[in-house]
């Protein structure tokens, strides 16, 4: 069995882009042919499940029987990577939540891989989040994520208040998700489907659709770039340590 | 991948150097071989393509997510219309940059069609600098350069063909007087008749044109060897 990875994907605001950020990660994974699950703790909404319902679950991360549900099943579940997607604002109680229950602990012990993806938002105020955070991660994978794609602009940020809070998570490193064209954006939203499959020119039930080529090119240009990002900071790595992903592709 | 139908970019980054010219010729000569085609004319306010062929052309702009969607959109439509796209000097680097982004050349490629730029040749180091550019970014196409002799007479012809590069086409200097009948709008190429001309003109535009549709002739069938050779898996691909 495979180590398990769990990536949690939060903010401590609202509309700075988890789920999209989300939905690049499943599309990363699956194109990847790693077996992937997610929840979506966008409690009962559930903006993730609606791109990727196969796959997704709707939770709720604070409830106890819905985290047993996430995370008793680490082990012996299909998917060797969970992506949970955590509701504004529940980021730093859900690190404190899985603190308690041990779970940063088997982090420690190697026996899970924990991934943490932060996703920034424009003002200072945000930056604020990464100390409250970093006291609980301990040795996660954490990464710090400027999200662009709606032209979010980070002008207000002073590097050197940047570099004082960033450099308190010790090994985190930056992505940076660019801008997608606003129309394109709009018409993945409206196609409800991942981005591989609007790319593809498919609709949400894998059939054939009639996308403009225009917006599908800015989405597929956008989505490699976003993937080269993954790629650098070597996520791939990260989850399936080296000799699984040969052994999972001698297998399949 | 068999060729069903082409499409043709005719593009300088320099303006007033014979783009619409070469786009009028090219249209009628499709039209002379009885071909569908559609025009599309990127040159802002300044819309003359379709002033002389306003049957065939329309304005087309690339500034804009919308008008991109309606220009790329359309050329990748597999429908057997020869398309031809007069890029006005301003829209050049726009043009290429969004086919860049959207990996227009791929599309074309998975679609079995085949786009040819022709490049109007001019001895200013912008014209040079672009045109290597667009060579070395888009491997794949045909970018054939274009001498305008009603310009003058080329003696750039090294910039833009080494032994390696695509052979030229050229547009053969125009018999004086002529340029005033074929500025009229609307005015074909193909069908000249309507345009009133003078016997010995209407000859001499003939003869003009020949030459020039031997030029495109050529230019299609060096464009198909070369996608046979590059079917078969022959290296030897870039004599256009």
């Amino acid at each position: 069995m495979a180590k398990p990875a769990v990536i949690l994907v939060g903010a401590d605001k609202g509309g700075v882009g988890k789920t999209t950020v989300a939905r690049t990660l499943l599309d990363y994974f699956i194109a990847h042919q790693v077996p992937v699950r997610a929840f979506d703790t966008e409690s009962p909404r559930g903006t993730l499940k609606r791109f990727h319902p196969d796959i997704t679950e709707v939770v709720d991360v604070t409830q106890v029987p819905d985290q047993m549900k996430i995370f008793d099943t680490l082990g012996n579940s299909q998917a060797s990577v969970t992506v949970i997607d955590i509701r504004a604002g529940l980021l730093s109680p859900t690190l404190k939540a899985l603190n308690e229950i041990g779970l940063l602990d088997s982090a420690k012990k190697g026996q899970i891989t924990f991934v943490v993806f932060h996703i920034l938002g424009p003002s200072i105020a945000s930056l604020e989040e990464i100390a409250e955070t970093a006291g609980v991660v301990g040795d996660a994978n954490y990464f710090l994520v400027k999200n662009f794609i709606n032209n979010t602009t980070f002008f207000e940020w002073d590097p050197s208040t940047y570099n004082s809070y960033f450099k308190k998570i010790p090994g985190a490193a930056e992505i940076t998700v660019p801008k997608l064209n606003e129309m394109a954006c709009e018409q993945v939203e409206v196609a409800s489907t991942p981005f591989v499959g609007f790319v593809a020119n498919k609709d949400g039930k894998g059939d054939a659709a009639n996308y403009s080529f225009v917006l599908r090119g800015y989405v597929r240009h956008w989505l490699g770039n976003v993937w080269g990002e993954y790629d650098r900071v070597q996520l791939m790595d990260i989850v399936t340590p080296k000799g699984e992903g040969e052994a999972r592709q001698a297998a399949s | 991948m068999s060729l069903r139908s082409f499409i043709t970019v005719i593009a300088s980054p320099r303006p007033r150097v014979g783009k619409t010219l070469a786009a009028r010729l090219l249209a009628d000569f499709h039209l002379h071989n009885g071909r569908a085609i559609a025009a599309f004319d990127i040159n802002g306010e300044d819309a003359a393509l379709s002033e002389f062929m306003p049957r065939y052309s329309a304005p087309a702009d690339v500034t804009e997510v919308h008008g991109q969607m309606a220009l790329f959109d359309r050329l990748v439509a597999d429908d057997g219309v020869y398309k031809i796209v007069d890029l006005g000097a301003p829209a050049f680097k726009t043009f290429f940059d969004v086919a860049r982004q959207i990996d227009f050349a791929a599309e074309l490629r998975r679609r079995g069609l085949a786009v040819v730029v022709l490049f109007i040749a001019t001895p200013d180091a912008t014209s040079v600098e672009a045109y290597a550019d667009l060579r070395r970014s888009l491997p794949q196409a045909a970018i054939v350069p274009v001498h305008n002799e009603i310009l003058g007479v080329a003696q750039h012809r090294d910039k833009f063909a080494g032994p390696e590069g695509p052979l030229p086409i050229q547009i053969a200097a125009l018999a004086p007087g002529l340029r005033k009948v074929i500025d009229r709008k609307p005015f074909s190429f193909a069908d000249p008749a309507g345009a009133d001309i003078p016997l010995e003109m209407h000859m001499e535009l003939q003869r003009w044109l020949r030459k020039i549709y031997v030029e495109f002739r050529q230019m299609e069938l060096r464009v198909l060897l070369t996608d046979l050779a590059r079917s078969l898996g022959e290296p030897r691909s870039t004599q256009i």
